[in-house]
């Protein structure tokens, strides 16, 4: 049996869990991520200065909320808040205990990715659609969120890969994860093949997230 | 029917208050073209968003076929928005979206069925001249095809009036004829009211019955078009004829040209412009014309013939030419020079 050949077939269910882990940690920390992060991006957008429902107070409340949770790295915010995470799920080991935190650390991201997404959109077509007659509700659907589309789907992107590396401190709550099998086997146990090949994997699923959210944004651009 | 009483709109700003439209009242008659000119940062821009509240004016009453906008709650606003369209410099279509989606989106989004989106989308599109241009986007369109789509969706909503921002101003020539031309046609054959602003001399004169003057937020000069081109008043109005045609001589010139007689801008309209007026005075006075500049205007509704003419001759003859001239119905005005430059 060639090394290559043992290398697999003693490595490759443990990697395969791990990509599975990472998998779930992201897909499912992005849902609410987007649930949370998209809305507040449009609140944070409408509520500005000037805009359809300008509020100083809402505005400037969301973005000092959103200011203090980006400015927390996310492996002290993993333990920061421990209590609000058993409140949530029940637990704080696990996929489970790490997605609230990776939430948490993602949605406000989102927020601002959205934010500067939205502000990219013409005052000027919101402002014909506003002299059509049409409501504020339908413009945030069909201008506002249509036309920001190309950006938002970049913006994902990013959001997406940054979310990868934080799913790799997910190891310290016992919640595996490609992350995680690289400090456990390849940083203390000394198999450097394993580092090699999570690193490799790691690299190809970034390319291959980014080149996808490229293509996409390129599509429905249209100039 | 637009009619504009006494709006004036404010804005708070660090510096203090800045009052950008003063007291201005505006009645466009069905049917008709109205238009103001005025340089940058004369208000224009804030004063036709006042007609269809994209600017709340802070003072006076704004009326659309007899609705006081002013005093509508939000969803009756709406309502009224629907008969008011609008276009723009800057065109605003959805940059995402095909030139009939562009058109059948606020359709879907007003609540019309299918199939009276369909319907509209190809008869507005036909009226523009884009139907073989449905499929494409936005940045696949020239500036006035880019127009045209956002004049057919105006219309697509059928409004009864219309408002204009600036939408020729960042077409070349040509085009902005093609567009006029556009206008034009849409105001003959479905009647719809027109109120545009404008800094192009070149606007009023092809499409507009009466033309308001800005500067400063006032109105400082309104009369119909043809008025306004044979005696305008304000230094502001004449400037902008300057713009159209070489008006003004040096005064040097003038001033030299006095001496042997009266230099003198005769400004023919209507019946006058048909008559050899010119010719008439060389035989009945002993008056020699020399044509220093002249020009012809054609206006919509009629043509204005504008020559300097020095009149050379003693000054009694030349007065007796000139009181002669004027009975025929040629405005005149004597231009004065100063030597001492």
């Amino acid at each position: 049996m060639s090394r290559t050949d043992q290398f697999v077939e003693q490595w490759l269910p443990i990697i395969g869990e791990s990509v599975v882990e990472t998998f779930q940690m992201v897909g499912i920390s992005l849902f609410f991520s987007v649930l949370i992060g998209i809305p507040l991006g449009i609140l944070i957008v409408l509520t500005r200065p000037g805009q359809a429902l300008a509020n100083k107070f809402i505005y400037q409340l969301t973005n000092l909320i959103i200011n203090i949770v980006r400015s927390i790295p996310f492996i002290i915010l993993l333990f920061f808040i421990l209590p609000f995470t058993k409140l949530i799920v029940g637990t704080t080991i696990g996929v489970q205990g790490v997605i609230v935190p990776l939430v948490i650390y993602t949605a406000p991201y989102i927020a601002r990715l959205m934010e500067s997404a939205l502000l990219e959109v013409e005052n000027g077509v919101i402002e014909a659609y506003t002299a059509m007659g049409i409501s504020t509700g339908a413009i945030i659907w069909n201008v506002l969120l249509r036309e920001a589309r190309p950006s938002i789907v970049l913006g994902l992107t990013i959001s997406t890969v940054s979310l990868i590396g934080a799913t790799a401190m997910a190891g310290m709550v016992g919640a595996g994860g490609l992350g995680d099998l690289a400090y456990r086997f390849g940083h203390l146990r000394y198999e450097v093949d394993v580092m090699y090949a999570t690193v490799v994997i790691l690299i190809i699923l970034v390319q291959s997230i980014q080149s996808i959210g490229n293509r996409i944004a390129a599509n429905i651009k249209k100039d | 029917m637009i009619v504009l009483e006494n709006v004036s709109k404010e804005f708070n700003s660090k510096s203090g208050t800045v009052k950008a439209v003063k007291q201005v009242n505006i009645r466009v008659n069905q049917g008709e073209i109205h238009g103001v000119i005025g340089y940058s940062g004369a208000g224009k821009s804030t004063l036709i968003r006042c007609v269809n509240l994209l600017e709340k004016p802070t003072e006076g009453k704004v009326f659309i076929n007899g609705v006081e906008l002013t005093s509508l709650p939000l969803p009756k606003l709406r309502k009224t928005r629907n008969k008011v369209g609008m276009i723009f410099q800057g065109f605003n279509l959805l940059k995402t979206a095909t030139v009939y989606d562009n058109i059948a989106i606020p359709l879907k989004l007003l609540g019309y069925n299918k199939d009276e989106v369909k319907k509209r989308v190809e008869q507005y599109l036909d009226i523009v001249g884009l139907t073989d241009k449905h499929t494409n986007y936005p940045n696949q369109l020239s500036g006035g095809q880019k127009q045209r789509v956002a004049i057919a969706r105006a219309l697509a909503q059928e409004p009864e009036v219309l408002l204009s921002d600036e939408a020729t101003s960042a077409l070349d020539p040509e085009t902005t004829d093609s567009i006029l031309d556009l206008l034009l046609k849409i105001n003959r054959e479905l009647g719809i009211t027109i109120l545009l602003i404008t800094h192009e001399m070149n606007v009023i004169q092809k499409i507009c019955d009466h033309v308001y003057v800005m500067e400063n937020g006032v109105i400082v000069e309104q009369d119909t078009a043809i008025n306004l081109f044979t005696k305008p008043t304000h230094p502001t109005t004449k400037k902008f004829l300057n713009t159209i045609s070489q008006r003004n001589l040096s005064n040097s010139l003038i001033a030299q040209l006095n001496v042997t007689g009266a230099v003198t801008r005769l400004t023919f309209v209507g019946e006058s412009t048909g008559k050899p007026l010119l010719a008439e005075v060389s035989q009945k006075f002993n008056v020699q014309p020399n044509i220093l500049t002249a020009n012809i205007i054609e206006l919509k509704n009629g043509i204005v013939g504008n020559i300097v003419v020095h009149l050379i001759g003693d000054k009694e003859q030349v007065k007796n030419a000139i009181h002669y001239l004027e009975a025929q119905g040629v405005a005149t005005e004597e231009l004065e020079g100063h030597s001492h430059e």
